[in-house]
């Protein structure tokens, strides 16, 4: 209950793989956040992205630093930051590169209302 | 021509620093900067951040009125409208002070203001300009000259184009700079600014939103970039785009080390559209007249103004290639100037019409 409208940091693979387990099985929409402690851009995002995850409860924000989990980005074919992934059961239904707030928001609020 | 209108030409600085710790120097540097302190800077200059990306080698955000690229020894800011880009300059100093940096280098350029009389101060005359820069920047940097670049007077629409440059002593001590992160003549990188006006009132079309369309300035963005050709311009680029409301668009590329920039004004009567981009004379010669080639078929232009900084012995047939290349699609050279910059290399500045004219 406490993780509920806060965005979840995944400091380990064993971490990211749990929160990606509980998000399939939930059947949330899942919100997941590739950032690195380098890039401007993923800082100038954060705060609009701790609002989303207020607001929204009901769906589920990760984070993930590019250089505390290289293989996870590496996987996802990570290459500029911040990427956002929307994964709902399992697969990823979308993706938004870069910090756009209204393009964020707008992608959330797509996949958010598909049943 | 209208009587006024928005100002589409920009004013460009471009901010070097070198640092004490050599480790920080050559990884992250300015990246580090909070983002409130960017804020802070941005706030001086009346403008604001609308989208933004970064990767391994630098960040780059699309602002209310152009951009702004930040990597770890080198900031660029380029700013349109009545922007008083040079009051970012003290902001800049300060912070970057703060984590260990010193300005090494100073370039500002601008092309000729659509409406002159609507720029304030400092931006109301080039020789207020470089007055208010001298006084910003550290007697160290003790190379500067100041140039003022003319076309030909009888073209009907004049881009005259204005440098201020200032260095430090650093380029006589020969210290070994990465050939993308440096004004030294010794590097083979190039920077090149293009000025154009009178678009093309099919492509300007283009850059209008479509009333009722419910989509955000990113997606119509996205979708302007597609629409236009802009997108072929370098197809390897990532591009981030944005759609202003009711009109006008803005690009940053990023393409590993190299950024390129597009901003539209496309209303009639002072449409205006710049592209910019980066990169090396010994690996993209050819490629580098191409890519002018395609922007002058995406905005068909009336007017068009190409600014080429470089080394002094790189830019040797530079001029004659973009003459070369530019003349098939019917623009007609009207002038060439060049000026050397003391440690900031060669300007090589040309002016174009179109034939349809």
């Amino acid at each position: 209950m406490a993780e509920e409208g806060q965005v979840i940091s995944c400091h380990t693979v064993e971490a990211w793989e749990e929160q990606l387990q509980k998000g399939n099985e939930s059947k949330k929409l899942m919100v997941i956040d590739f950032t690195a402690s380098w890039c401007g851009p993923c800082r100038f995002i954060a705060p609009f992205l701790s609002e989303l995850a207020k607001k929204l409860p009901h769906v589920t924000f990760l984070k993930v630093d590019v250089d505390e989990l290289k293989s996870v980005a590496a996987d996802w074919a990570v290459e500029a930051m911040p990427t956002f992934m929307f994964v709902k059961e399992g697969n990823i239904v979308d993706k938004v590169v870069g910090a756009k707030k209204d393009e964020l928001q707008q992608t959330v609020t797509k996949h958010m209302a598909a049943a | 021509m209208a009587v006024s209108g928005f100002e589409g030409f920009e004013k460009r600085l471009e901010l070097h620093f070198s640092g004490d710790d050599p480790i920080r120097v050559s990884n992250l540097g300015l990246r580090l900067l909070e983002f409130e302190s960017v804020d802070d800077v941005l706030h001086a200059v009346q403008c604001t951040v609308v989208s933004a990306v970064g990767n391994r080698y630098f960040d780059a955000y699309v602002l209310s009125e152009s951009s702004l690229f930040v990597y770890p020894t080198k900031i660029i800011i380029k700013t349109c409208g009545t922007t008083q880009l040079l009051k970012s300059i003290r902001p800049l100093l300060y912070y970057a002070n703060l984590m260990g940096f010193y300005l090494s280098d100073c370039k500002y350029t601008r092309g000729s203001f659509i409406f002159p009389q609507s720029q304030p101060f400092p931006h109301t005359s080039f020789e207020d300009e470089v007055f208010y820069i001298e006084n910003c920047l550290p007697s160290r940097l003790s190379h500067r000259k100041a140039s003022f670049m003319p076309s030909k007077k009888s073209s009907s629409q004049s881009h005259a184009w204005h440098v201020f440059t200032a260095s430090d002593d650093h380029h006589h001590h020969g210290h070994p700079l990465s050939s993308m992160d440096s004004l030294s003549p010794a590097s083979s990188s190039y920077t090149v600014e293009v000025c154009m006006t009178e678009l093309d009132r099919t492509t300007a079309q283009k850059f209008f939103r479509r009333p009722g369309d419910r989509k955000s300035g990113d997606a119509a963005g996205r979708e302007m970039t597609e629409n236009t050709g802009i997108r072929g311009i370098n197809p390897n680029a990532f591009i981030c785009d944005f759609a202003f409301d009711p009109c006008g668009y803005s690009m940053n590329g990023m393409h590993g080390e190299k950024y390129s920039t597009v901003h539209v004004t496309p209303e009639e009567g002072y449409s205006y559209a710049s592209f910019e981009c980066v990169g090396s004379l010994a690996h993209d010669r050819d490629d580098f007249v191409e890519v002018l080639k395609k922007v002058v078929q995406v905005f068909r232009p009336g007017n068009m103004s190409v600014a080429i900084s470089c080394a002094l012995t790189a830019g040797d047939d530079v001029w004659t290639r973009v003459i070369n290349g530019l003349e098939p699609l019917g623009l007609k050279c009207r002038s060439c100037a060049v000026d050397d910059f003391p440690a900031a290399g060669t300007i090589l500045f040309q002016t174009f019409t179109s034939r349809r004219k």
